[in-house]
């Protein structure tokens, strides 16, 4: 049945054969890219494959509690219920769900209007994220929103540990806060791990120690579908082995030296007196550790921590408010005043240029040049020798001493006392203070004249020094001779309270002195108490005998219109150690712009230390206490006779 | 009948056996992608095995009518064809702003799909009534360049591109069997590469361009035009030699591969097969092409083997089509994998080209 007028198919056959050859070429080429794609790239491939699938999530660390040295939570973490929405889910149901979520939380009806506005403005893929319409909930609102959760289709509560400060503003410039890391610490801390959103230690040891108590994030790799849900169940987390999961490392743990009684005994005798600025610190005699580290006003860690608007930021740290964020105990500097004439003292002993029993004549002032330098208020002293010129804080017998020390041996030995150097407490940005020479005042203001040795010699002028420091130069008068470094933590715990660091006392030097000149000198610091004569005899007390020098920091300022006069009002210091004869703790206050350190600072400085002998730590230091009690009474009886030196360990 | 009792002897085991296998495992790999999907489009590899009964049916009847007839109702058809193509714009539905589809009934259908076979047919047989043993000249192409023409204008207009390039290379798949004046030749090829020039520069669209050379760097256009061929990538390159098991592919379980039923069933595949799974799917189609070009080179005549040309043809172009596509060295354009893809109407007219083939097949030693 061969079709006729019809060519055959056989002059096809040459075309479909190479039909057939592109045919096989075409598919091996196929062939080629998929083994190309599978065997080439495969794990390339198979590594997207898992990334689009799985999705890090990161658990975060608890940060470390701190607590004080008797085991008072100072710093802590507390879960803070926040509330998100899912702008998409809920603006399916919006008029049924938002309404009662409003109630709920109980918005006014105009922070209601604009919360709907702020979710309906929402756009692009964070219509599928968390939203935070509501931070840090009560736990009325809490429960009341679990009650109806079965309303309130796309709204979560979720918890996140919040540090909190049970203390509030009590140590706040010692402990410091935290808050949330800001793009500048994201690039100053590259490779450690912070993210944004993270929080990070702002000031104080919540700074300082950062990387002991932040710990180390934790993750887990959860499966996800296309849009980002989150598919793994919490079971199934719970679950995953280690190449998916990896729990956090909590932070460690802090004890600090700090004693909050304490702390809160300082409060308190600023408190009672209405000062509205000042400082004081608290240090161990024996082992250079802080007990109260206290700076006023100061700032709430706890509304630091959750975050201050701007205009509240303007306003904590503007330099004419009263300046809630300085620390005043360690990062302001003061004139010493006549808490400085026992360095003088020193200057002049070891220079051997005064014998101590040798009495010189005050008129009131002395004459240098045209000036006349002069004691306070008028005081006119007679016959002063070292001890009485203390006592009564003679400046002309200390411009005498000063002059004949010379000014450069005066720095020396205020340099051996700690001041005018920072004292390495390792917190905050801390001051240096500062003791002038005679070729500083060369350098910076021409030419040196003798007067200025005289302010020197008396605290004034150009010395600048800090509470702390004075703490402990006052702790190295009453120990006989040694410099402590300032210790703020004392160890370090695991979250289940072991120990793992201790710190020992850290001694900074021991000072070149004579011993004899030390217990002199003590003996006149008790004086200042303990001696009718004394500037502040207005506090000597029963329970505890304290010993301490006044001071007046010189205020030179001139009021700006409108400023209250109290700003121009000199500084009252106290600066001292109890008990007199068996020193435990050393101790400075300063009232800012109190006045005359006699009256306004000696008082603080007493209440605290009879606080603290009597109240903060009863049981520990009664035997010394009635001791001393005791041989204050017998020192006045007998007026002052020398005593030996008795218990010098150092 | 003394033929049919010859047809029956005649029947194509490796055909048949060949689009067996790969309509298994299309079903199989429908089942597996649309395993995580709810409601109905989880039942879709049901519907699908509904079509391929329904296809073979199909194939059977076209099979069983001798396809002398086909020829001489080819023109009729092919009008039919081309009014349905019209019709697609009168009655047809817009989906995602494409006029591709007729709805008859609960059935929807593509007409283009058809167009292919329709259109190959015609031309398989103005080429076979050619008579003359000169080789072409211009004048000889300008009727079956007509009778191409006119589909590829009203499918591009849909637009539907990638169909459109179909139909054009099934049916000059069947006319490359005619033998050309070298001249002829040369003004084609120079008109060509001219024509698809000008076609480039101006004939498309910002984004049809765009849509055609991202492809070449999908990970550049990871969000936007080319995020399937990326996720398609992703889903083969992590099957690697073996795959990572039935329904164990995440791409597809956790819904990265935009269309894993029609356009990127093979991507499904790869993932969860590996190398191993695809060469021998690709093995399958490249023994069907060769097995079609066999029935061609031995069909008992022109028309026979014209139109067995141009099933091995459609089968070729769409495998190259969909896996370039899918494997990222062609441009995302909606061709199905034969047998393999879900799609009523692409596995109706696979059917039906099988059947075609069958047809030819069963028809060769009958004088």
């Amino acid at each position: 049945m061969q079709l006729t007028g019809r060519a055959g198919v056989s002059e096809f056959r040459e075309r479909i054969r190479w039909m057939a050859f592109v045919a096989v070429v075409g598919v091996s080429l196929l062939a080629a890219r998929m083994f190309f794609v599978q065997i080439m790239r495969g794990e390339k491939y198979r590594r997207e494959a898992e990334e689009n699938i799985l999705r890090m999530i990161s658990i975060p660390s608890t940060r470390g509690i701190v607590r004080d040295t008797r085991g008072r939570v100072i710093a802590a973490n507390r879960p803070a219920y926040n509330v998100y929405v899912v702008p998409r889910w809920i603006t399916r149901r919006m008029d049924q769900v938002f309404p009662k979520l409003a109630e709920y939380l109980g918005l006014s009806r105009d922070e209601r209007d604009r919360m709907e506005a702020r979710i309906r403005s929402i756009d692009g893929r964070r219509r599928d994220q968390y939203m935070l319409v509501r931070a840090d909930i009560d736990r009325e609102t809490l429960a009341i929103l679990d009650t109806h959760k079965d309303e309130l289709a796309g709204v979560s509560v979720i918890a996140t540990p919040l540090r909190t400060y049970p203390f509030g503003t009590l140590a706040a410039h010692a402990i410091g806060y935290i808050n949330e890391v800001s793009a500048e610490d994201l690039e100053a801390h590259p490779g450690e791990g912070y993210r944004a959103g993270d929080r990070i230690g702002r000031m104080g040891i919540e700074r300082a120690w950062e990387s002991i108590l932040r710990g180390r994030r934790g993750w887990v790799r959860v499966d996800r579908d296309h849009r980002g849900l989150i598919l793994s169940s919490r079971e199934e987390i719970q679950r995953f082995g280690a190449d998916r999961r990896q729990d956090p490392v909590p932070g460690r743990d802090l004890v600090l030296t700090l004693d909050m009684e304490l702390m809160r005994a300082t409060e308190r005798a600023f408190a009672q007196r209405a000062y509205p600025s000042g400082a004081a610190a608290v240090v161990e005699v024996r082992t250079g550790r802080v007990l109260a580290l206290y700076s006023r006003p100061a700032l709430d860690p706890n509304e630091m921590t959750m975050g201050v608007s701007l205009p509240r930021l303007r306003e904590l740290s503007n330099p004419r408010g009263t300046r809630p964020l300085v620390d005043r105990a360690i990062y302001e500097m003061y004139p010493p005043g006549s808490t400085f004439k026992p360095i003088t003292a020193v200057a002049a002993l070891n220079a051997g240029v005064i014998d101590p029993g040798e009495q010189i004549r005050c008129i009131g002032y002395i004459t240098r040049g045209n000036r006349r330098f002069r004691c306070a208020h008028g005081h006119v002293h007679n016959q002063v020798n070292l001890e009485s010129a203390l006592i009564q804080s003679c400046n002309v017998y200390f411009f005498t001493a000063g002059e004949a020390a010379t000014m450069n041996r005066i720095h020396r030995a205020a340099l051996d006392f700690g001041l005018g150097r920072r004292t390495g407490i390792g917190i905050n940005s801390e001051a240096g203070g500062f003791i002038p020479t005679v070729e500083w005042y060369n350098r910076v203001w021409g030419n040196f004249r003798r007067g200025y040795t005289l302010n020197t010699a008396i605290g004034q002028q150009n010395t600048r020094t800090t509470v702390l420091q004075l703490a402990l130069a006052y702790a190295a008068l009453a120990n006989g001779g040694t410099l402590y470094v300032p210790q703020l933590i004392q160890r370090v715990t695991a979250p289940d309270g072991s120990t793992l660091q201790e710190f020992p006392p850290t001694v900074r030097r021991r000072i070149d002195v004579n011993e004899g000149h030390l217990a002199l000198i003590d003996r006149a610091l008790r004086g200042v108490v303990a001696d009718p004569r004394g500037t502040a005899h207005l506090v000597d007390m029963p329970e505890v005998s304290l010993a301490g020098k006044t001071g007046t920091a010189q205020v030179s300022r001139t009021l700006r219109e409108g400023e209250d006069a109290r700003l121009a009002a000199d500084h009252a210091w106290f600066a001292g150690f109890a008990p007199a004869d068996n020193p435990e703790i050393a101790i400075v206050v300063l009232v800012e712009h109190g006045g005359s350190g006699g009256s306004e600072a000696a008082p603080v400085a007493a209440q605290v230390v009879r606080d603290y002998f009597t109240r903060v730590r009863p049981g520990v230091p009664i035997e010394s206490v009635q001791r001393a009690n005791a041989r204050g009474q017998r020192d006045r009886a007998r007026q002052q006779r020398a005593r030996v030196a008795p218990h010098r360990r150092h | 009948m003394a033929i049919e009792r010859g047809i029956r002897e005649q029947f194509d085991w490796g055909l048949f056996v060949v689009v067996c296998v790969i309509a298994t495992i299309g079903v199989v790999n429908l089942y597996s992608a649309t395993s995580s999907l709810a409601g109905a489009r989880g039942e879709l590899y049901v519907q699908q095995i509904y079509w391929l009964a329904l296809g073979s049916g199909v194939a059977v009847i076209v099979a069983a009518i001798d396809y002398k007839y086909y020829e001489r109702y080819a023109y009729v058809g092919y009008v039919g064809s081309i009014f349905a193509l019209v019709a697609v714009f009168v009655l047809g539905q817009s989906i995602r702003g494409t006029q591709r589809w007729i709805q008859i009934g609960s059935f929807q259908f593509q007409p283009s799909d058809f167009v292919k076979l329709t259109t190959a047919v015609a031309i398989a047989k103005r080429l076979s009534m050619d008579s003359h043993v000169e080789k072409w000249t211009l004048r000889d192409l300008i009727a079956p360049g007509l009778l191409l023409a006119g589909p590829v204008l009203l499918v591009l207009l849909q637009p539907d591109l990638g169909t459109a390039m179909i139909v054009a290379l099934v049916s000059l798949t069947v006319l490359a069997l005619a033998k050309l004046e070298r001249r002829t030749f040369w003004i084609l090829a120079i008109s060509g590469i001219v024509g698809g020039f000008l076609m480039w520069s101006f004939g498309l669209k910002a984004y049809q361009k765009e849509r055609l050379t991202s492809f070449w760097d999908p990970e550049k256009h990871k969000l936007d035009s080319a995020y399937q061929a990326v996720q398609s990538l992703i889903a083969i390159g992590s099957g690697s030699v073996f795959g990572q098991g039935f329904m164990k592919g995440t791409q597809n379980q956790r819904h990265f591969i935009p269309d894993p039923f029609t356009d990127f069933p093979l991507a499904v595949w790869a993932q969860e097969w590996g190398l191993v799974g695809v060469l021998a799917l690709l093995g399958c189609y490249l023994f069907l092409i060769l097995w079609a070009l066999n029935i061609a080179s031995t069909a008992k005549d022109r028309f026979g083997s014209a139109i067995a040309v141009a099933c091995a043809g459609l089968f070729f172009w769409h495998v190259i089509f969909n896996v370039g596509m899918v494997a990222s060295v062609l441009p995302v354009v909606g061709v199905t994998l034969p047998m393999f893809s879900y799609g009523g109407s692409s596995v109706l007219t696979m059917m039906i080209a099988v059947g075609l083939l069958m047809n030819v097949s069963m028809r060769r030693s009958t004088f």
